[in-house]
């Protein structure tokens, strides 16, 4: 069985935002909501600056408050190590949204359940890969299995100092940040 | 070819189930839908979200296309679309679509239209077109167009007699620099993509081009390579775009002084012995003439000029040179800035040339080698001009795709000869031209405007007939030669039916030219019969660009490095790379780029200057569900310092009024610490005046309403539009 | 910083504002009828208690504690975005989850709360029934008061614990992440609870008892708020901004202010006219200044306990890892 993963090399995203529109598009995902955001962060004051950018999405969390916190096991992990939710289990009571300490879930208002990133389980059944790591124009979103040491990001891990975003909070999530800020001279 | 064994192997694993992920929904549309089964059809087709015409690969269920991918063997995608090509479902399903054909029912300008059949209006739209030709002569029939629609009603015009043909992409667009590239190497930098070989460069020099912004598919993935393989970027941007957060050296250079920056690196070249000899010696003349005249351009002086640190100016140029001929200092493609662009362009040709970038891996590559057999399916030769085209207004070296504004000034004066009918095919003059009350007078001067479009934008909403095509989703067009690396042929085909009552535009044309009495150059039965015709005369197998790829390759095209056997042909007079032109010489121009200072802007005036936005395509997009949720509005950037001065709070509406006292929508500041003092920034393509658009109209502001100052360049005929000076004004 | 957020969800941002004023009424009546369980079962088996077990106290309130809880929870379900899912509660227990420990507790709460209520009715409300089964059962329960008072302490306590562990569980809102929370519930559930004592009852003596009794509570409430806000305060990076709230006057958390300003005026004051009352001089019957005094301070109590909980549920919300903590 494997077990999904996402690395993003920060410094490769120049945020064209196309993997979250494609999100949408594929996840159907309703006007005005999101499962996928780009975060850019310029700091420092002319001409000295420098910029973070980040994707985020949820992290598919080994230890998620999300699923911990859900009453009705509408939110649950899967064999692929995945964080899903059972749409007719969801009773829309947002505890799940309030718990997730990377504002990653938000309710679908079409349909009142909670939602979220989901890998394109959909996709993944296809033997595709997310809809946001194919087109990713920058070659920034990086997917694969961690169970296989030969996948894409299995290597990347290993030879690049990589983090995961609030780690002190102990979620332990599966989305990995790589970043190599450009040297300035 | 198109079938490479690595994605078979791909597919093979995706249809057995495996862990093996694949970035791309298929290896044949068609297999691939076979392997999905139910009710999916994979339709392969050419995105026109924007100009870059990137394979698309349209999934279809229901006979509703429900998402798009990128066409993983199309060179332009490479599996991939960017933010407008995925929301393009949005352009197809979007309510505010022209839905009928429509003719004006009261004054031009009040918006007025009666729905009409398309019998009716191309009726009309025939019979006033040959009155006026009768009338005036063919030649009072003007065209201007932008992006695919453009060829199918140029059939129409030449036709009849009429080259009065331009498009923006020239005098607003990259006209300039090609005209530059021409004189210095003998070819464009590029025609379907600038023929920059990022994805293995070692140095990349971006003045302006803001790549990551400009969103240009397959280049910004060649960038982000390029950026994620470590390559050194030097980006020089009065703002620190998204190119100059990835970059080594950001020099935040005051506007308008490009030229004195560039003429100076190559005089550092120069004498520091940094450039290519050999190269040069084998493929340059001219080079003693610029050794001579560059000399004066000193550090010390375009510090001074150009506002830069001297260490900066000289340490970021040696870097360059360090990595030459792995480098390439970016040709651009937006050219159109102060008025005299030809000769910045020509300084990075020669600085190009100089580190022999030409022909070089990680430079520019070699033009794709392939003959494609010329085809017309057949239609006769067209007839004479029946008078000599104005396009080229008195621009010498202007070229075919002609000087827009030119022809809107000789609408106005009717001088040398009247324009008296305009037909405008998927181009939004009142915000592509600069000076909108100058093409509001000419179109209030014509006698008959008709417009293709498919929304009803500003423009649009001036003519008197109303066509409306139907997306590119929805109609044949092409086929596409695409040049790259290497030659290829793309397709363009409906992934569902026209929606509505509206029609392709070869058919618009077709039909036209039928009701003109000119059957011959009508459609001989539907564009696909021709389309597979053009594949046979080309011989390309349409069905696998049909059915499977919707991009084959042109065999043995691709050879882009030079070496001995594949030596660098230049379409010059001197049959090589003229660092010194005498062809410019000959007009009266400078052979060697001279530095020409600009005029700046006085005390609490900016200068304004606009740019792209990575979700949006000028005006087109603003409207466009997915899109618009993630830009609505633009805002215009305000140095911090600046904004403290004048009391300014970021996210603060506020009213920009320019030296002409022209006053634009209320706009958002963005107070940034991203941009000089001396100039505000602002994305082209919004504030919209366009009611029947819900959700563009009135948002942001535009910066074409700013811009009613312009200065043609006298080489080419482009218009700079980063002259004007703008005061704050708060209240809003 | 300069910061800009692409593809934002309006729930979680600027800030995260899931659960409102439902979720807040519905914390506030649980820990409420929390304490009316407690206080009245308290009242029940105090040693000391004069007069004879029915009439002196008041029935009203083991009645009113299971309506009081049955709005609670009503407010509760209108916070759902898909009630009619509702039942998909009582499908699973989940032991991870506070909710689903709620939803169960409720379900053995009830009974407890109503055989309670049931045993408590005095002879005169039986009186005045027509036979039936209510009646029947009140009769049967009768005996077993006692043991049912026992009982209400204990699972008073537990709802109105409740009500604060369920937030103290999110590890992601730095402000209710901390264990005291359930303590503050506990003791701002038991204070009200002897409030609504004090205004239902009419016997002076019980009046009186109770407040004395919630004297202590309120200092023991007070005392707990302020070792959460120092908690916090001395806590990482985002426990500190996570009281900012009550600390700052500006535009946005004003409201934070002003509750914090209204709690330290409305409980002291509270505690000063009990004091008064019950240092004062005492005639048989209440005076109509003394009912005055004590009904004016259980009100004073009602307002900082409800201010408490909508303070808390929203000032959590606006706590967290931020979008540039991460
Ligand atoms: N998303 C998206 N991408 C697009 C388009 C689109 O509509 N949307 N349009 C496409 C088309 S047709 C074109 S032509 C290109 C245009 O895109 P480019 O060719 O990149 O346009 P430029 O004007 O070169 O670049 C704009 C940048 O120049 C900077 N600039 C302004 N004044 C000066 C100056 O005096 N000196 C220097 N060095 N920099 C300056 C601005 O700050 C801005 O960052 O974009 C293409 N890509
Ligand atoms: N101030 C200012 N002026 C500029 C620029 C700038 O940055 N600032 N940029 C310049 C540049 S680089 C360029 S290339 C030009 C671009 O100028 P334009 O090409 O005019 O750009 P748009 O504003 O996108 O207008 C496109 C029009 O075509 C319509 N359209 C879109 N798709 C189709 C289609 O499939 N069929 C038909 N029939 N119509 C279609 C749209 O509805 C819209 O009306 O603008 C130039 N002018
Ligand atoms: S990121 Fe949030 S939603 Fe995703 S698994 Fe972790 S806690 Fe749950
Ligand atoms: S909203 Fe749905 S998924 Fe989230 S916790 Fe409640 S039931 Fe579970
Ligand atoms: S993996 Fe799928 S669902 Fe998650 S962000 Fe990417 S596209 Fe959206
Ligand atoms: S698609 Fe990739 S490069 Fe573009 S914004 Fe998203 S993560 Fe960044
Ligand atoms: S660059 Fe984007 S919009 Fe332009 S053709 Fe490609 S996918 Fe379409
Ligand atoms: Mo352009």
């Amino acid at each position: 069985m494997p077990r999904y993963a996402m690395v993003i090399d920060q410094s490769r995203c120049i945020g064209c935002m196309a993997c979250v529109v494609s999100c949408k598009r594929e996840n159907d995902v309703p006007p005005e909501h999101y499962r996928t955001r780009v975060l850019e962060m310029v700091q420092g004051s002319f001409p000295d600056l420098t910029t973070e950018m980040r994707s985020e999405l949820c992290n598919h969390c080994d230890n998620a408050p999300c699923v911990n916190i859900c009453p009705t096991g509408a939110s649950h992990h899967e064999e692929d190590g995945t964080v899903q939710i059972d749409r007719d289990k969801c009773v829309g009571c947002k505890a799940c949204i309030t718990s997730c300490p990377y504002n990653a879930r938000h309710i679908n208002e079409e349909h009142g359940y909670a939602d979220k990133c989901s890998f394109c389980q959909q996709r993944l059944a296809e033997g595709k890969k997310p809809a946001c790591v194919a087109t990713c124009v920058g070659g920034s979103r990086i997917f694969g299995d961690l169970d296989d040491p030969q996948s894409e990001i299995s290597i990347i891990l290993r030879k690049n100092s990589h983090r995961v975003l609030n780690k002190a909070i102990g979620t332990g999530p599966n989305v990995y940040y790589i970043n190599q800020y450009p040297k300035r001279a | 070819m198109a079938f490479s064994r690595r994605n078979f192997l791909k597919y093979a694993a995706m249809s057995a189930g495996g862990a093996v992920l694949a970035d791309t929904p298929f290896i044949s549309a068609e297999a691939r839908a076979q392997a999905e089964g139910g009710n999916v059809k994979y339709v392969p087709t050419s995105c026109e979200m924007c100009f870059w015409k990137c394979g698309a690969v349209a999934k279809v269920v229901d006979g509703k296309v429900v998402k798009l991918e990128g066409n993983p063997y199309h060179p332009q995608s490479r599996g991939k679309l960017c933010a407008r090509g995925q929301a393009g479902i949005g352009q197809l399903y979007d309510e505010d679509r022209l839905k009928h054909p429509m003719i004006l029912d009261g004054p031009r300008g009040e918006g007025k239209y009666r729905k009409a059949s398309w019998d009716e209006a191309l009726t009309l739209v025939a019979k006033k077109m040959q009155a006026i030709a009768n009338k005036y002569g063919p030649e009072s029939l003007a065209m201007m167009s932008h992006g695919s629609p453009g060829d199918y009603f140029t059939n129409v015009l030449k036709a009849m007699g009429s080259r009065n043909i331009a498009f923006p992409s020239f005098a607003q667009c990259k006209g300039i620099r090609d005209v530059a590239w021409e004189l210095t190497f003998g070819h464009k930098p590029g025609t379907s993509c600038e023929r920059v070989d990022l994805e293995n460069s070692r140095v990349i020099v971006l003045f302006g081009t803001h790549l990551g912004e400009n969103m240009h598919n397959s280049q910004n993935q060649e960038f982000a390579e390029a950026v994620g393989r470590g390559a050194k970027i030097i980006c020089v941007d009065p703002r620190y775009s998204t190119a100059a957060s990835k970059s080594s050296f950001w020099l935040p250079i005051k506007p308008g002084t490009d030229t004195a920056l560039l003429l100076t690196w190559i005089n550092i070249v120069i004498s520091e012995g940094l450039y290519d000899k050999e190269y040069v010696e084998k493929y340059t003349v001219g080079f003693d003439e610029v050794k001579e005249a560059v000399k004066e351009y000193t550090p010390e002086w375009a510090a001074q000029e150009t506002e830069l640190p001297m260490s900066q100016i000289v340490e970021s140029v040696r870097e360059l040179c360090r990595y030459a001929p792995n480098v390439v200092v970016h040709p651009g493609r937006h050219y159109s800035w102060y008025g005299n662009d030809t000769q910045r362009a020509r300084a990075v040709a020669i600085l190009n040339a100089l580190l022999g970038t030409w022909g070089r891996k990680g430079g520019m590559w070699l033009p794709a080698k392939a003959k494609f057999a010329s085809f017309n399916d057949g239609a006769p030769a067209y007839p004479p001009a029946s008078k000599p085209s104005l396009i080229k207004g008195d621009f010498p070296f202007a070229g075919g795709e002609g000087v827009t504004q030119v022809l809107r000034d000789a609408t106005i004066t009717g001088n040398p000869y009247p324009i008296k009918a305009w037909l405008v095919a998927g181009t939004n003059l009142m915000k592509s031209l600069p000076d909108q009350r100058l093409t509001r007078k000419a179109i209030d001067s014509l006698e008959f405007f008709v417009a293709i479009d498919l929304f009803p934008t500003e423009t649009v909403m001036l003519a008197d007939v109303i066509l409306p095509e139907c997306t590119y989703l929805e109609r044949h067009d092409g086929l596409f030669k695409i040049s790259t690396r290497e030659a290829g042929v793309a397709i363009r085909q409906p992934a569902v039916e026209p929606m509505y009552d509206t029609k392709p535009a070869w058919w618009i044309g077709s039909e036209l030219c039928k009701k003109l009495g000119l059957d011959e150059y009508a459609a001989k039965d539907n564009w696909e019969g021709r389309m597979r015709r053009q594949a046979k005369a080309w011989g390309i197998d349409y069905d696998q660009l049909a059915k499977h790829t919707g991009y084959v390759t042109i065999p043995d095209s691709e050879k882009p490095y030079i070496t001995e056997d594949n030596q660098p042909v230049f379409g010059t007079f001197s049959e090589k790379i003229e660092l010194y032109s005498d062809e410019l010489e000959g007009e009266g121009f400078d052979p060697v780029p001279k530095y020409e200072p600009i005029e700046h802007p006085g005390k609490d005036m900016f200068r304004l200057i606009y740019g792209r936005s990575p979700v949006h395509t000028f005006s087109r997009t603003v409207n466009t569900q997915w899109l618009w949720e993630l830009e609505k509005e633009n805002e215009v950037w305000l140095n911090k310092k600046e904004a403290d001065r004048l009391g300014i709070k970021n996210g603060q509406y506020v009213v920009l009024e320019n030296q002409d006292g022209v006053r634009c929508n209320k706009v958002k500041t963005k107070v940034t610490e991203r941009i000089r003092h001396d100039c505000v920034y602002m994305i082209h393509g919004f504030g919209h005046n366009a009611p029947r658009l819900k959700r563009a109209n009135q948002s942001g502001a535009d910066d074409q309403q700013l811009i009613t100052k312009y200065i043609e360049d006298p080489i080419t005929g482009g218009t700079g539009m980063r002259v004007n000076f703008v005061k704050i004004i708060k209240e809003a | 910083m300069e910061l800009s957020i692409t593809g934002t969800n309006a729930l979680t941002y600027p800030v995260m504002h899931v659960w409102d004023w439902r979720v807040a009424i519905y914390l506030f009546l649980g820990g409420l009828s929390g304490g009316l369980m407690t206080m009245s079962a308290i009242n029940y088996l105090r040693p000391g208690r004069k007069g004879p077990l029915q009439s002196v106290c008041c029935w009203q309130i083991p009645v009113l504690a299971p309506i009081l809880l049955t709005i609670g929870l009503i407010f509760l379900g209108l916070d759902l975005e898909r009630k009619l899912h509702g039942y998909l509660f009582y499908t699973t227990f989940k032991p991870l989850s506070p909710m689903s420990w709620g939803a169960w507790i409720v379900l053995i709460i009830f009974p407890v709360m109503i055989l309670y209520a049931l045993a408590a009715l005095p002879d005169e409300v039986k009186g005045g029934m027509k036979k039936g089964f209510i009646k029947n059962m009140a009769d049967a329960m009768a005996p077993h008061l006692a043991f049912l008072a026992k009982l209400n302490i204990v699972f008073g306590v537990l709802l109105s614990i409740y009500t604060g562990i369920l937030l103290s569980t999110f590890v992601a809102r730095p402000l209710w992440n901390t264990a005291i929370l359930p303590l503050l519930f506990l003791a701002s559930g038991m204070s009200t609870g002897a409030a609504v004592m004090i205004i239902v009852a009419k016997s002076k003596e019980v009046k009186l008892f109770f407040t004395k009794l919630d004297i202590w509570l309120i200092l023991g409430e007070l005392l707990i708020l302020a070792l959460m806000f120092y908690g916090h305060y001395t806590g990482d990076a985002a426990h500190q901004a996570a009281i900012m709230p009550f600390f700052d006057s500006s535009h946005g958390h004003f409201p934070y202010f002003l509750s914090i300003v209204v709690v330290g005026i409305a409980l002291p004051l509270a505690i000063v006219l009990k004091f008064l009352e019950v240092t004062g001089k005492h005639t048989e019957e209440v005076t109509g200044f003394g009912l005055f005094l004590m009904n004016s301070s259980a009100i004073l109590v009602l307002i900082g306990g409800a201010i408490v909980r909508f303070a808390l549920v929203y000032a959590g919300q606006l706590s967290g890892y931020g979008y540039t903590m991460m």
